[in-house]
C-alpha cells in the first residue's frame, strides 16, 4: 500500500466546486481545505504507484486546480 | 461515501448517550422493584452480563453474507477472540475503572433512585479527563476549557436539586471519590485498547467489550466476596429473579459501550465524554414514562424545582459541548538540512506533544507532520518552540486546517 500528500493550488473562486469533485474520488482518506501556501490538503492510499498516477490525473482534469504537489510517504509514524 | 468524520463522530456518541439513559432507567426498576441492596445487585447484574455478552459476540459473530453481522455494529470485527498479551494490561485497569464505577453507581442509584441525578454528577468526570489530558501534555488549561469546566460544574450541582433541598453528602462522596476516577480509569484504557492494531486493522469494540466484562466480573466479584461471601449467594438468586430487567440493562449497556469504544477510536477521550453528557436530557423523557408505569416512582411535580433542574442540565451538556468543539488542526511542511538522519528527526518531531502524525516524504519537502491543539497560541508554545529546537530542520510551512473530511 502506498500513502501519499496532495498539496492542491487552486485558481480564486474554484475551492468549492474543486472540493465537491475531490469528494466524490476513490483512493482518498482525507480532504483538508487549509490556510497557507496551499489550499487544499488530499491524504491519498492507493495499491501502486499506478493507481496514484490515475488519481493524480483525475485530480489536475478537475476545473479549477492550477497546480498539484504530490509528496510519497516513505515512513509515517501515527496514533 | 465520503462523510465529516465530525458527523459519525456525533452520531456514535449520541446514540450511546441515548442508550445509556436506557439503561439508567432500566437500573432504577431494577433497584427499586427486585434488589434493594446496590451491592448484590451489582454483582446479579455482572454475573448476568457475562455469559449473555458471550453469548450476544457468538450469535453476531456469525457470517451473514460476506461479513459477520458484527461488522455492521463496527467495522473492524471479524470474530470473537481471545485477548492479546499487549491487551492484557489495560483490560486489567479498565475493569477495575469499570468495577469501582459501576459498584459505586449502584450505591448512589439505590440511595437517590433517579438517573438524572447519578447521571449529571457523572459528567464531572470530564474534570478529571481535562486534569488527565493538562497533566499528560503538559500544559496549562485554556481560558475556554477553564469556562467549560466551570459551566459543567455548577449545571451538575443545580441538576442535582432535590425537592427537600438536601445534598446528600455521602453519595457525593462517593460520586469523587469512587465513581468519577473509575470512569476516568475506564474510558482512557478502553481509548488506548482501541487504539492499538490487531494484524493491521484497528482494534474492535465488540471485543473489547466482552472481555472488559469478563475481567470487571472477575473484580466485583472479590470485592462482594470480601464484604461478605453471604452476599455472593444472594446475587445467584437475585440473578435469577430479575433475570428478564437486568437482562434487558445488559443488552441496552453493551451497545451504549460499543458504540462509545467506537466514537473514543475517533475523539479525544473527554470529547467523546462531552457528547455523551446528553445522556442526561434523554433520561429525562425515559424517566417521565416510567414514573406513569411504576407509580411508586416519582418524577418531580414542582415547576420551579423542575426548572431549576433543567437549566442545571443544559448548562452541563452545554458546557461539555463546547469543550468538544475547540479544537485547531495543522499541517507542518518541513524541509531538512543536508547531513541529518531523516529518521532520528521524525522520531523527534513525533515526541513533541499534540503531533498525531509524522510522515517522511519524497518530492520538495522531507517530513510532513499533523498536529492537533486546542488554540492555535499553543500551537506556538507547545509545537514551533519545540520544532525550533530541534537540529537540522532548515524551514518549515504552517498550514492550518480550516475544514477537514475523512474517509471512514
Amino acid at each position: 500500500m502506498i500513502k501519499a500528500y496532495i498539496l492542491l493550488i487552486t485558481y480564486v473562486g474554484n475551492l468549492k466546486a474543486v472540493l465537491e469533485e475531490l469528494r466524490k474520488l476513490d483512493h482518498i482518506e482525507s480532504i483538508s481545505v487549509v490556510a497557507g501556501d496551499y489550499d487544499i490538503i488530499v491524504k491519498a492510499r492507493v495499491d501502486a504507484l499506478e493507481d496514484l498516477m490515475t488519481l493524480t490525473d483525475n485530480i489536475h482534469a478537475i476545473k479549477g486546480v492550477k497546480r498539484t504537489n504530490t509528496q510519497v510517504i516513505e515512513k509515517e509514524i501515527e496514533v | 461515501m465520503r462523510i465529516r468524520k465530525r458527523y459519525l463522530f456525533y452520531i456514535l456518541a449520541l446514540s450511546s448517550a441515548c442508550a445509556s439513559a436506557a439503561s439508567a432507567v432500566v437500573d432504577t426498576v431494577v433497584a427499586h422493584e427486585f434488589i434493594a441492596n446496590p451491592w448484590v445487585y451489582g454483582l446479579a447484574f455482572f454475573l448476568v452480563a457475562a455469559p449473555l455478552t458471550l453469548l450476544i459476540t457468538l450469535i453476531i459473530s456469525i457470517p451473514a453474507g460476506k461479513r459477520s453481522i458484527g461488522a455492521r455494529i463496527d467495522p473492524s470485527f471479524r470474530r470473537i477472540r481471545f485477548p492479546r498479551k499487549e491487551e492484557l494490561l489495560y483490560q486489567m485497569l479498565s475493569a477495575l475503572g469499570n468495577a469501582a464505577f459501576t459498584l459505586g453507581y449502584f450505591l448512589v442509584m439505590s440511595r437517590l433512585m433517579e438517573p438524572s441525578v447519578v447521571l449529571s454528577f457523572s459528567q464531572l468526570s470530564i474534570l478529571y479527563l481535562l486534569i488527565v489530558e493538562s497533566v499528560a501534555e503538559k500544559n496549562a488549561p485554556t481560558m475556554a476549557e477553564v469556562q467549560a469546566s466551570l459551566i459543567v460544574a455548577f449545571g451538575a450541582i443545580l441538576g442535582s436539586i432535590s425537592l427537600s433541598g438536601e445534598l446528600d453528602m455521602e453519595a457525593l462522596l462517593i460520586v469523587f471519590l469512587v465513581m468519577n476516577p473509575g470512569t476516568v480509569l475506564f474510558a482512557e484504557y478502553q481509548r488506548k485498547l482501541k487504539r492499538l492494531k490487531m494484524d493491521g486493522r484497528p482494534n474492535d469494540a465488540i471485543n473489547i467489550r466482552l472481555w472488559n466484562l469478563v475481567f470487571t466480573t472477575f473484580f466485583v466479584f472479590i470485592i462482594v466476596s470480601a464484604m461478605d461471601v453471604k452476599l455472593v449467594a444472594e446475587s445467584i438468586t437475585a440473578s435469577g429473579t430479575a433475570l428478564s430487567w437486568i437482562s434487558a440493562g445488559v443488552v441496552v449497556t453493551f451497545f451504549s459501550i460499543v458504540l462509545f469504544v467506537r466514537a473514543m477510536g475517533i475523539g479525544k477521550a473527554s470529547i467523546t465524554q462531552a457528547v455523551r453528557a446528553s445522556s442526561i436530557i434523554f433520561a429525562i423523557p425515559f424517566f417521565i414514562a416510567l414514573s406513569y408505569i411504576i407509580p411508586d416512582i416519582t418524577f418531580i411535580s414542582d415547576p420551579v424545582l423542575l426548572l431549576i433542574r433543567t437549566m442545571g442540565i443544559v448548562l452541563v451538556v452545554m458546557g461539555v459541548i463546547s469543550f468538544a468543539l475547540t479544537e485547531v488542526k495543522a499541517y507542518i511542511f518541513i524541509r531538512l538540512e543536508p547531513g541529518y538522519p531523516v529518521t532520528e528527526i521524525q522520531q523527534k518531531i513525533w515526541e513533541i506533544k499534540g503531533i498525531t502524525s509524522v510522515s517522511a516524504t519524497t518530492g520538495c519537502y522531507d517530513i510532513v507532520a499533523k498536529a492537533r491543539m486546542r488554540t492555535l497560541g499553543k500551537g506556538y508554545e507547545r509545537i514551533i518552540r519545540e520544532l525550533e529546537k530541534i537540529r537540522g530542520i532548515k524551514t518549515f510551512e504552517w498550514q492550518t486546517i480550516l475544514k477537514e473530511w475523512e474517509e471512514l
